[in-house]
C-alpha cells in the first residue's frame, strides 16, 4: 500500500494534475480578455469583423501555448513508466508539476493583454495592422519566456539523475526548485503583459512613434523579466547543488 | 522521449587531457552544417546573374533583405544600419532555417540544443558591448553601468547577464517544447491525424516568431549600447 513503488507512482499522477490544473488558469483568463476586447473592437467598426477575428485567433493561439506546455508536462508525467524505489523521485515529480503549472499562470494572463490591445488597435488604425501584429507577436512571445523557464526546470527535474542526493535535505531542494520556478514566473508574466499591452495601445494611437515605442517596450520587458531570471537561477542552484 | 534526450555525442581529448565539457554533439554539428550549406547555396543562387529584372530566387532574397534593412534603419540610423544589417539578416535566416529543418523527417533542429542558442546569444552580447565601447569609448561605456545612481551597478551587471540568458533560453525552450509536443502526439495518435496540424503551429508559426524575436532583441540590445 505505502511502499516506495506505489508512492512514486501516485506522485506522477499528483504532479500531472497540478501541472495542467494550474496551467489552465492563466491561458483561459488571457484568452477571455482578448475575446472581450475583440467584441468591443467590433462595436466601433463592424465591417472589419474578418480582420479582428483573425488577429484575435492569432493572439489567443500565442496566449495558449503556455497551457499547452503544461499539458505536455502532464502527459509526460502520466506516461512515464519508471517509478523507482527512491522517495526523492516522488518529490521531483511533484516539483516538476508545480514548476510548469504555476509558471503558466502569469504568462497566460500576460499574453492576453497585448492580444486584446491588438484587436482594438486594428480597428483604430487599419492601415498599420501588419506593424501592430508583428509587435504583438514579439511582445506576446517575450511574455512566454518565464513559462519556458518553468518548463526547462520541470524537464530537468524529470530527467536529471541526482540519485546521489540524500532524501532529507533533497526533497526540500527539488520541491523548492519547483516552487521557485513556478511562483517566480507569475509576476514577470503579468507584468510583461501590461508593458506589451500598453505599448500596442500607444502604437495604435501614434503609429509614427512606433520604433521608439517598440524599443522602450522591449527594454521595459527585459527589466521586468529580471526577477524571473533570479527565480530561474535559484531553481537551477537548488537542483544542481 | 528517448529521441529527444539522447544526442549523438563524441568525446574528444587534447594531448590526453579530457573532461566532461570536451564533447561534440554530432547531431547539432551536422544539422548546423546542413543549414549553413543551404544558406550559402541560397545566397549563391540569389546573387548569381542578378539584374534589374529579378529572377525567382532573387525576388525572395530582395524581399527579405529589404524588410530587414527597413527594420535596422528604424532601430539604428542610416549610417550604422549599413554596418549591422548583414549580421541581423543572417541571424534571422540562420535561425529560421534551424527552426524549420526539424519539419523534415530524420532531421533535428540545431536550436533544440542549448549550445547553439547560448553561443548565438553570447555572440550578440559581445557584438553589442564591443560596439558600445567603439562608439562611446571605454569610460563612457563604463559610466553606463553607474547610471542613474552608482549603487545600481550590481543590478545593471545582472541585467546584462539576464539579457543573454533570457534570449537564448527562450528560443531553446520553445523549440524543444514544440519538438516534444509533436513526438508525444505522434505516439498517441500513431502519427495519423493530428501531427501535421501541430507541425504547422509549433514548427512553422512558433519557429518564425521565435527567430524574429531573437533577431529583433539582438538588434535592440545593440541599439541600446550605441545610442
Amino acid at each position: 500500500m505505502f511502499d516506495a513503488l506505489s508512492v512514486t507512482h501516485a506522485a506522477l499522477y499528483v504532479g500531472a494534475g497540478i501541472s495542467i490544473g494550474f496551467g489552465a488558469i492563466g491561458a483561459a483568463v488571457g484568452e477571455g480578455f482578448t475575446a472581450g476586447a475583440a467584441n468591443e473592437a467590433l462595436s466601433f467598426r463592424p465591417e472589419k469583423a474578418g480582420d479582428v477575428v483573425k488577429n484575435m485567433l492569432v493572439g489567443q493561439a500565442i496566449a495558449e501555448s503556455a497551457a499547452i506546455f503544461a499539458l505536455v508536462i502532464s502527459m509526460i508525467l502520466i506516461f512515464t513508466k519508471s517509478p523507482s524505489e527512491n522517495y526523492l523521485v516522488a518529490w521531483k515529480y511533484i516539483g516538476a508539476g508545480l514548476a510548469m503549472g504555476l509558471s503558466a499562470v502569469g504568462t497566460g494572463i500576460g499574453s492576453g493583454f497585448p492580444a486584446a490591445k491588438l484587436c482594438l488597435g486594428v480597428v483604430r488604425q487599419p492601415a498599420y495592422s501588419t506593424k501592430l501584429l508583428t509587435t504583438t507577436l514579439v511582445g506576446s512571445a517575450i511574455c512566454q519566456t518565464t513559462a519556458i523557464y518553468g518548463m526547462i526546470i520541470a524537464l530537468l527535474l524529470l530527467f536529471i539523475d541526482n540519485s546521489g542526493m540524500s532524501l532529507y535535505p533533497g526533497w526540500g531542494a527539488v520541491l523548492g526548485s519547483g516552487l521557485a520556478a513556478g511562483f517566480g514566473a507569475i509576476g514577470p508574466g503579468i507584468g510583461e503583459g501590461i508593458v506589451a499591452g500598453n505599448a500596442i495601445k500607444s502604437i495604435s494611437r501614434n503609429p509614427e512613434a512606433s520604433d521608439v515605442l517598440t524599443r522602450t517596450m522591449l527594454v521595459g520587458m527585459a527589466v521586468t523579466e529580471s526577477t524571473g531570471v533570479y527565480a530561474l537561477v535559484i531553481a537551477l542552484l537548488l537542483i544542481v547543488l | 522521449m528517448d529521441e529527444i534526450t539522447n544526442v549523438w555525442q563524441v568525446p574528444f581529448s587534447i594531448f590526453g587531457y579530457h573532461n566532461s565539457f570536451m564533447t561534440l554533439n554530432m547531431t547539432t554539428l551536422i544539422m548546423t552544417w546542413i543549414v549553413m550549406g543551404v544558406l550559402i547555396l541560397f545566397s549563391y543562387f540569389a546573387t548569381k546573374k542578378s539584374g534589374l529584372i529579378p529572377h525567382q530566387v532573387q525576388v525572395v532574397a530582395e524581399l527579405l533583405a529589404s524588410y530587414f534593412y527597413g527594420l535596422v534603419i528604424d532601430t539604428l540610423d542610416e549610417e550604422k544600419a549599413k554596418k549591422y544589417f548583414p549580421m541581423i539578416c543572417t541571424l534571422f535566416m540562420f535561425f529560421l532555417l534551424c527552426n524549420y529543418i526539424g519539419i523534415i523527417p530524420m532531421m533535428a533542429e540545431p536550436t533544440r540544443d542549448l549550445n547553439t542558442t547560448l553561443s548565438m546569444g553570447v555572440l550578440g552580447g559581445i557584438v553589442s558591448h564591443y560596439s558600445g565601447i567603439r562608439v562611446k569609448g571605454i569610460m563612457g561605456y563604463l559610466k553606463e553601468y553607474f547610471s542613474p545612481m552608482w549603487f545600481m551597478a550590481p543590478l545593471n551587471l545582472i541585467g546584462e547577464i539576464a539579457q543573454v540568458v533570457s534570449i537564448s533560453f527562450r528560443l531553446y525552450g520553445n523549440i524543444l517544447g514544440g519538438a516534444i509536443i509533436i513526438i508525444i502526439l505522434s505516439h498517441l495518435t500513431g502519427s495519423v491525424f493530428l501531427p501535421p496540424f501541430m507541425v504547422m503551429f509549433f514548427g512553422l508559426f512558433v519557429g518564425l516568431v521565435q527567430a524574429f524575436v531573437f533577431t529583433m532583441l539582438t538588434l535592440v540590445y545593440i541599439s541600446l549600447k550605441v545610442k
